[in-house]
């Protein structure tokens, strides 16, 4: 009876549920999975309880033994789990608290599949990327049968969730729930031939420390019970809302995104928006009610450029959150059309982190959300990418000079703050981009898979010109949104689109960049080592002159062989302007292909040179000292004297406080 | 006598000590130039004969000295140290040059004399030095009680509003700041006092300060708070006027720094106003009072 209704909830109400449209009108993604679920948050055990309907469709020509499971929420079981171990810095591990009501955890309590078979003694935990046995992240269940090539795999499964009270990302703090990375999911089941993989498996990573997101785009139908005085925010469109005496029953369906989540406080105020077809809604803490306007300016401002330069954001409904500070550190996370953003009762306005966080987070709904990349083995292509489209957009509406300070002293633009991370990291080298998250060593994932990517797509950038840099992602965009593109992937876009609109301009393919920035671990440094003016004792004809202004001077008395001499002091190899300036006030802008170890540009002519600066427009965001980039032959000393004169000033009006 | 006279009298007994001022300032500036000067030197060097210091036209640019890579840390490091230690050097000459000054913003001094300036600076340094020391630990006291563990309690607390939390934080610092003229008055009678009695120790003159800052609490309160107003005003002009001038050629940078010394040398002249008020409001009392505690 139990098998016969199990069959009948599955086939004649799940999946027609799941396949349903009620957001959008046409599915944006295949629907490899779904799920259903029906949870309650208990407040006071700080657990979430219910029970999940999900299915996996086997899209592959392989007949597949088993299914594999994320159990995120258990890295907060111990200090020995992966996830801790690295979080902590040290060998023992961070610890996830002392307390029972600390430490968080997943338990399933029963799993059965379509037919009703009990799976839990086909159940196992398994630990892929380091064979740790005290990490239960990832659970893998034998299938009674394997699936067929078209099978649908449908899994019903009892859970208890328990939140952790130090929220990393996901938990509780007093009344405050960010529920994240709370429910089991499904990995991806990758055939040969997608990404790099050579022969069909699963790719379910544990859950790491440095990086969350690997998922089939899903349907998400979730009901939530909780007490009725808790507002709430989710990835989901609300559908319908019941209170029942002290509690309340929300429904919430999510269509084609690869994370659900959700957030419970009640301490929240809801603001709405709309920005063309997207309604906006903005949960914030009752008393940062100025930070309001300028978060929906900022979200707005990164839908408008994303939308023109990359692609359409396809969703009628976006929900971010402020979350207070109690709950800090559920901020700065993404959940494709559920954000978080970082903010305060008081904020300078002159101050973009807020700004700064908002379009980051909102990017990742395009960067993982929409282009479904693996971050937990090509973390680059999800934070690095979407750092540059941040930096990017907040240069562009904050000032290129003020995207992330604003201040009379001071300003900053964003863009500069991923180039000097990477310049002044000493790790720089340490290891190439193409790694997978937990494999960079401490200290060094955010600098090479944020910062470093973006400072080099900001290179990029500098060579091929924005509008083709634009091109490029409009075609990875309509290539492989709701897709899961890898590195490679990308890469061939780039070769594609390059070509297509510069010819051999930079060489047959850009392969040659992505080996030397992706790939490779070597440092750019172009500097100009001299600048010579040999002046001739008496005048002579101009053979052999390259210099065009020489023709005028073959009367005059005084001639000079002017030398630039340049030099590749790193190791990678990007063409580069050379401007050099002369003394009557002209100038030759040359082009050096950045290959040679050394070069000089020789003149001959009546002028001597001036100055020389090698990528004058600062093109190169991979030079690592823009310092030795130029040299004069008279030295510009009233910028330093004034800063000097100023710190003299600030010491001895520091000295005047004394009493 | 009338918060009005005092500052009147301050006021010209300042001008009468000018040239003394002009000692401080010139101290404190030989002092922080031969901290600075070298790190001009360093900076000069760091950059060489590369234009990148172009990017500094419009004001600071952190890329610009980001690029400076290990020179940067040395630099930083000599500043930290060269700044902690000039500090420390300033806060024992200040010890000095405030005894100086205090004697002769006196009644009885008569024409400035630097003789006597130095003279009284010398006999008096000890005891002005251990003034400042108390007062200073005292007020840094004060604001750790204050605003340090208030500020500290309310942003760990799970269950005050940020806005709540924020206020009580305003409402910390205000409080401080209403007691930073009550130290300024104790440390300014207590050297006032001492000045008047060479050999009276600096401990007795602290206790002075105190007795004297309480028994005509609102009068000395109200004059300190005019006087620190109108520091607070040059301050803030200094603040508006140095960092947003920016000269790129030789001739507007020496006159930056002709114009921002000036500005510094008007701050001390409004100190030492501050310092000879408090001396005319003692010694508007009776001997017995001032000279016996």
């Amino acid at each position: 009876m139990k098998r016969t209704l199990f069959c009948l909830v599955y086939l004649v109400f799940l999946i027609p549920l799941l396949h349903s449209q009620i957001i959008n009108k046409m599915p944006l993604s295949e629907r490899i999975t779904g799920y259903r679920m029906d949870v309650r948050l208990d407040t006071d055990a700080k657990t979430v309880t219910g029970n999940m309907e999900a299915f996996w469709v086997n899209r592959s020509a392989d007949t597949v033994p088993d299914i594999r499971m994320h159990l995120y929420m258990n890295a907060f079981r111990s200090n020995k789990t992966t996830f801790h171990k690295r979080w902590g810095h040290k060998e023992t591990g961070d610890s996830p608290g002392e307390k029972d009501l600390d430490r968080g955890w997943i338990g399933i309590r029963s799993i059965e599949d379509n037919n009703g078979t009990d799976l839990i003694p086909a159940m196992e935990y398994i630990s892929p990327d380091d064979g740790n046995t005290d990490d239960r992240t990832v659970v893998r269940v034998l299938l009674p049968e394997p699936a067929k090539p078209g099978d649908t795999v449908f899994v019903r499964i009892d859970f208890e969730t328990k939140l952790p009270s130090r929220i990393i990302r996901t938990g509780y703090c007093g009344d405050f729930y960010f529920v994240a990375q709370w429910f089991p999911k499904f990995g991806v089941y990758e055939p040969a031939g997608m990404r790099y993989s050579t022969t069909g498996g699963w790719n379910c990573h544990q859950f790491h420390s440095t990086s969350e997101f690997y998922s089939d785009h899903s349907v998400y139908d979730v009901t939530i019970t909780l007490p009725a005085e808790y507002i709430t925010g989710s990835g989901g469109k609300l559908i319908s809302e019941n209170v029942a005496g002290e509690l309340k029953t929300q429904v919430f369906r999510a269509e084609d995104i690869v994370d659900f989540a959700w957030t419970a406080w009640p301490g929240y105020a809801v603001y709405n928006d709309t920005w063309n077809h997207v309604n906006i809604t903005l949960l914030i803490p009752k008393d940062r009610i100025r930070q309001v306007e300028r978060q929906f300016i900022a979200v707005k401002r990164a839908l408008e450029y994303l939308t023109e330069n990359v692609g359409p954001y396809p969703w009628p409904h976006l929900t971010f959150v402020d979350p207070p500070a109690k709950g800090s550190g559920a901020g700065g996370m993404e959940y494709t059309t559920l954000f978080t953003s970082a903010s305060s009762y008081f904020m300078p306005s002159w101050f973009h982190m807020p700004e700064m966080v908002t379009v980051h987070e909102f990017g990742h709904a395009y960067f993982m959300g929409i282009l479904a990349s693996n971050e937990f083995e090509e973390p680059w292509l999800d934070e690095g990418v979407n750092s540059y489209w941040e930096e990017r957009i907040m240069d562009h509406y904050y000032g290129s000079n003020s995207g992330l300070l604003n201040n009379r002293l001071l300003k900053i633009p964003d863009i500069t703050y991923s180039r000097l991370a990477y310049v002044m990291s000493p790790s720089r080298q340490a290891v190439s981009n193409k790694e997978h998250s937990w494999n960079y060593p401490h200290g060094t994932y955010s600098m090479m898979s944020y910062l470093k990517t973006a400072t080099w797509l900001h290179t990029l950038t500098g060579i091929v010109g924005e509008e083709t840099m634009n091109n490029i992602f409009r075609e990875y965009y309509r290539k492989w949104a709701f897709k899961h593109p890898s590195g490679k992937d990308f890469v061939n876009v780039v070769n594609e689109v390059v070509k297509r609109e510069h010819g051999d301009d930079f060489g047959p393919d850009m392969n040659w960049f992505f080996d030397q920035t992706l790939y490779g671990t070597g440092i750019c440094d172009y500097r100009v080592s001299g600048i010579q003016n040999l002046k001739h004792r008496r005048s002579f004809s101009n053979a052999g002159s390259d210099d065009t202004a020489e023709n005028e001077s073959s009367e005059s008395d005084s001639l000079y062989t002017s030398i630039a001499q340049l030099e590749r002091t790193g190791d990678l190899m990007f063409p580069v302007d050379v401007l050099i300036r002369f003394t009557d006030g002209g100038e030759i802008l040359e082009k050096w292909d950045g290959k040679e170890r050394f070069k000089d540009y020789v003149y001959t002519g009546k002028r001597e040179i001036e100055w020389v600066k090698i990528d004058p427009e600062f093109r190169i965001r991979m030079d690592v000292n823009y310092i030795n980039n130029s040299m004069t032959t008279e030295r510009k000393r009233a910028p330093l004297h004034r800063l000097a004169n100023k710190m003299l000033s600030f010491v001895q009006f520091c000295l005047s406080f004394m009493l | 006598m009338n918060i009005f006279s005092a500052l009147k009298s301050g006021f010209s007994r300042t001008l009468r000590s000018r040239r003394g001022v002009l000692i401080v300032w010139l101290s404190m500036f030989i002092l922080v130039l031969v901290f600075i000067y070298p790190l001009r030197s360093s900076l000069s060097s760091a950059f060489g004969r590369s234009m990148i210091t172009e990017k500094l036209a419009d004001g600071f640019d952190i890329e610009v000295f980001a690029d400076l890579g290990s020179t940067l840390k040395s630099l930083f490091s000599f500043f930290t140290a060269g700044f902690m230690f000039v500090w420390f050097i300033g806060f024992v000459m200040n010890a000095f040059l405030t005894a100086g000054l205090f004697g002769s913003v006196r009644k009885e001094s008569g024409r400035f004399s630097s003789r006597e300036f130095f003279r009284a600076g010398l006999k008096n340094f000890w005891s002005f030095l251990i003034i400042t020391v108390i007062i200073t630990l005292i007020t840094d006291f004060l604001s750790i009680l204050i605003v340090g563990i208030p500020v500290a309690m309310v942003s760990l607390s799970e269950t005050i509003s940020e806005k709540s939390a924020f206020t009580a934080g305003i409402v910390a610092i205000i409080v401080f700041l209403l007691l930073i003229p009550v130290s300024h008055l104790v440390a300014d009678y207590a050297r006032a006092w001492k000045a008047a009695n060479e050999n009276g120790s600096g401990f007795r003159a602290i206790g002075f300060g105190f007795s004297r800052t309480f028994s005509k609490f609102w009068s000395s309160y109200i004059m300190m708070v005019l006087l620190i107003v109108a520091q607070i005003l040059l301050g803030i002009l200094i603040l508006l006027v140095l960092p947003a001038w920016k000269p790129l050629t030789g001739g507007g940078v020496f006159l930056l720094l002709i114009i921002s010394q000036l500005m510094l040398y008007a701050r001390l002249l409004l100190k030492t106003w501050r310092y000879a008020s408090v001396t005319s409001l003692m010694e508007d009392i009776q001997p017995a009072e001032t000279g016996n505690l």
